[in-house]
């Protein structure tokens, strides 16, 4: 079935709760007006406004009331318009929904979903990459898909797990990418990470829009004679260590691609993995691309040069090859 | 300002005589629980925090006696060890969380005020004021859900009414006629901060009326009061799946935490009317009145409960501490 990705998240959405009568949606604008990015159209028709609720506008009481429907039986799933609004939620997030099971032993089985990423020019509040705050939270489970494949069955994992998940869906994405979806049950595991192309020279690992952007460099490069790897890590928290070193190894060279901003960003956190699980299979430097450090800039030519670029990223190649 | 010690009679519960002892005898149990937890906490067994119940009791005992803890569900705050006693966790527990061990209520990672028991319908002990309220409106309403006529009730001080989570809940309780029953032990500080200096209104009911729902300001005293009030509500809240308000004046014998010294913002007379009506001194005066106890039997009961507490002690005292290894546990699961 060709799906859009944010086609195959209503897919995901719907068959859950067909499922599991403890599914249930919680968001703002989520019923008869089917989600700011329409994730959610024609679900309140099909379930009912008690299973597809629309909420006030007030993210923290949200998800702290996803929490306590999740503490009581019920699997809750949060849209966040953008997810550059969770920061309203932040305390119920990285205190409640984070520590519940450390601190009294309770599972929370929520998912927070919704748009995150740049590149559709929305501005400094509609643009942002919030993953760095939740993978440094231990608790909760941050994830990313790149494909519509992914984003169905990525999806369906996280509605199943049994520990908060943060599902971020890039919204540059959306309606960009379309591909064959496999129909029904069809999971894909989180903690995982995929090989989007294998190559023997490099290894780009990456995730969100990011992965098609190396995937184009990859084309390019390849006549080039460059032969990229692209790792989509699909699932930031926990990290698939296993799976970054495999390709580490394999290509003996990284480069780590991210949107998200610089300092702090994933890509750090790799970077020290990588030296100490991989110092000797490394034959040169790990670079990384990123966003700047700066807030995300509205003006279309400001967030071009704001965003990692494909030609960017072809030079860093480039250069990393060259060691 | 509504900081008098002017109780607010609304009704008074008429209890069997076995059931007034065993109210007092709960009662006794936590005011006897956070004397020896002070002391312990002063001998350096109990580390971090220390937030005493003590002066409030006949608010939780009487609210939580009215529960059906088959099908209701309890949201607390951060003071929680009186209703860790009330729902019926067994002090040996408790006070091994107070310890850090092993056999605490949460295997020794919560602490003071994170207590937690799923068998209770008891959904902690959260340590960020205000933050439990929403928590528990969405117990609520997976419990409607449910359809059992369950309930959820949520503990919180005055203070967490100037948080943004207070307003964003009880609008959607509100809006989604959550079955819940919210309330706001008002003790008179938000932390050393008296009600006048932290709160635009002063009597809290209004706050919460703007919302539509029901509210209710009672002495949270008189247990007589407390248990009517929560019978009284509580069968309304199941009967017309509302939620309602309740504010229970009340007073909080020692500092916000045992670090605080509270002379430095009340003075002992200001105390004084409320130490006069003492939640224990009025249900003994009552026993006493109505010829179910002696004064002699009161004080017999008190250090019958002691006793036993100190033997509570020792008995946390011998659980292990958590080893190393249990850092890593339950991260997630």
């Amino acid at each position: 079935m060709q799906l859009t990705y944010v086609e195959a998240i209503r897919l995901a959405l719907e068959e859950e709760m067909r499922r599991d009568p403890a599914v249930f949606l919680l968001g703002e604008d989520i019923g008869v007006y089917g989600g700011a990015f329409k994730a959610t159209a024609g679900l309140v028709d099909a379930f009912g406004p008690v299973r597809v609720m629309d909420a006030p506008l007030a993210e923290s009481a949200l998800v702290g009331a996803a929490i306590g429907a999740a503490y009581t039986g019920m699997r809750p799933v949060v849209e966040f318009q953008f997810m550059d609004f969770i920061a309203c939620a932040f305390n119920q997030v990285v205190n409640f929904a984070a520590k519940s099971h450390y601190r009294w032993g309770a599972p929370v089985p929520i998912v927070l979903r919704g748009p995150a990423g740049g590149g559709v020019h929305g501005g400094p509040f509609h643009s942002q990459n919030p993953e760095m705050h939740f993978v440094h939270t231990p608790g909760l489970k941050v994830v990313e898909p790149a494909t519509a494949v992914d984003a169905k069955g990525l999806l369906k994992s996280a509605i199943r797990d049994n520990n908060p998940v943060i599902f971020l869906e890039h919204k540059f994405l959306y309606r960009r990418v379309k591909e064959d979806v496999p129909e029904g049950e069809h999971l894909e595991p989180l903690g995982k990470a995929r090989v989007a192309r294998p190559g023997r020279d490099l290894s780009v690992i990456t995730y969100g829009a990011m992965v098609p952007l190396a995937l184009e460099a990859a084309d390019r490069l390849a006549g080039e004679g460059l032969e990229l790897e692209v790792l989509d890590l699909r699932t930031l928290l926990p990290l698939d260590l296993e799976g970054i070193l495999a390709s580490a190894r394999r290509t003996s060279k990284v480069l780590v691609l991210h949107e998200d901003t610089r300092t702090g960003g994933l890509a750090g956190e790799i970077t020290a993995l990588l030296q100490e699980h991989a110092y000797d299979d490394l034959d040169g430097p790990i670079l990384r691309l990123t966003a700047a450090d700066t807030p995300v800039p509205f003006s279309p030519p400001l967030e071009e040069a704001f965003l990692p670029s494909a030609a960017r990223l072809a030079e860093s190649v480039k250069q990393l090859a060259r060691y | 300002m509504s900081t008098s010690s002017e109780p607010v009679i609304s009704d008074r519960v008429a209890e069997s005589p076995e059931k007034l002892r065993t109210l007092l005898r709960r009662m006794m149990t936590i005011r006897e629980f956070e004397h020896l937890g002070e002391r312990e906490f002063r001998n350096g067994l109990i580390r971090g925090y220390y937030h005493s119940y003590a002066g409030q009791e006949a608010v939780g005992v009487g609210f939580i006696e009215a529960m059906d803890l088959t099908r209701d569900y309890i949201v607390d705050h951060y003071r929680d060890h009186g209703h860790c006693l009330a729902v019926g966790l067994d002090a040996v527990n408790i006070y091994a969380e107070l310890f850090g061990r092993r056999a605490g209520v949460s295997k020794g990672k919560g602490g003071s005020m994170h207590m937690y028991n799923q068998e209770k319908h008891f959904l902690g002990g959260d340590g960020i004021v205000g933050g439990g309220i929403s928590v528990a409106t969405g117990v609520g309403l997976a419990l409607k859900r449910m359809g059992k006529g369950g309930l959820c009730v949520c503990f919180f001080g005055d203070g967490a009414l100037d948080t943004g989570t207070f307003h964003e809940s009880l609008n959607m309780a509100s809006l989604w006629d959550v079955p819940i029953v919210y309330i706001c032990i008002n003790n008179q500080f938000s932390m050393g901060t008296r009600l006048d200096r932290h709160s635009s209104l002063t009597q809290l009911v209004d706050r919460a009326a703007g919302y539509g729902m029901a509210t209710e300001q009672i002495d949270g005293q008189d247990i007589g009061v407390t248990l009517a009030a929560a019978e009284r509500i509580f069968a309304g809240v199941r009967e017309r799946q509302r939620p309602v308000f309740i504010e229970a004046l009340t007073y909080r014998y020692q500092g916000h935490g045992i670090h605080d010294k509270p002379h430095n913002y009340r003075t002992p007379e200001e105390e004084d009317p409320w130490i006069h009506r003492d939640p224990l001194l009025i249900l003994g005066q009552r026993l006493i009145e109505e010829k179910i106890m002696t004064g002699e039997q009161i004080e017999a009961m008190r250090q019958e409960v002691a006793a036993e507490l100190e033997a509570k002690v020792e008995a946390a005292k011998q659980s292990p501490a958590p080893e190393d290894r249990e850092l890593y546990e339950d991260v997630t699961l």
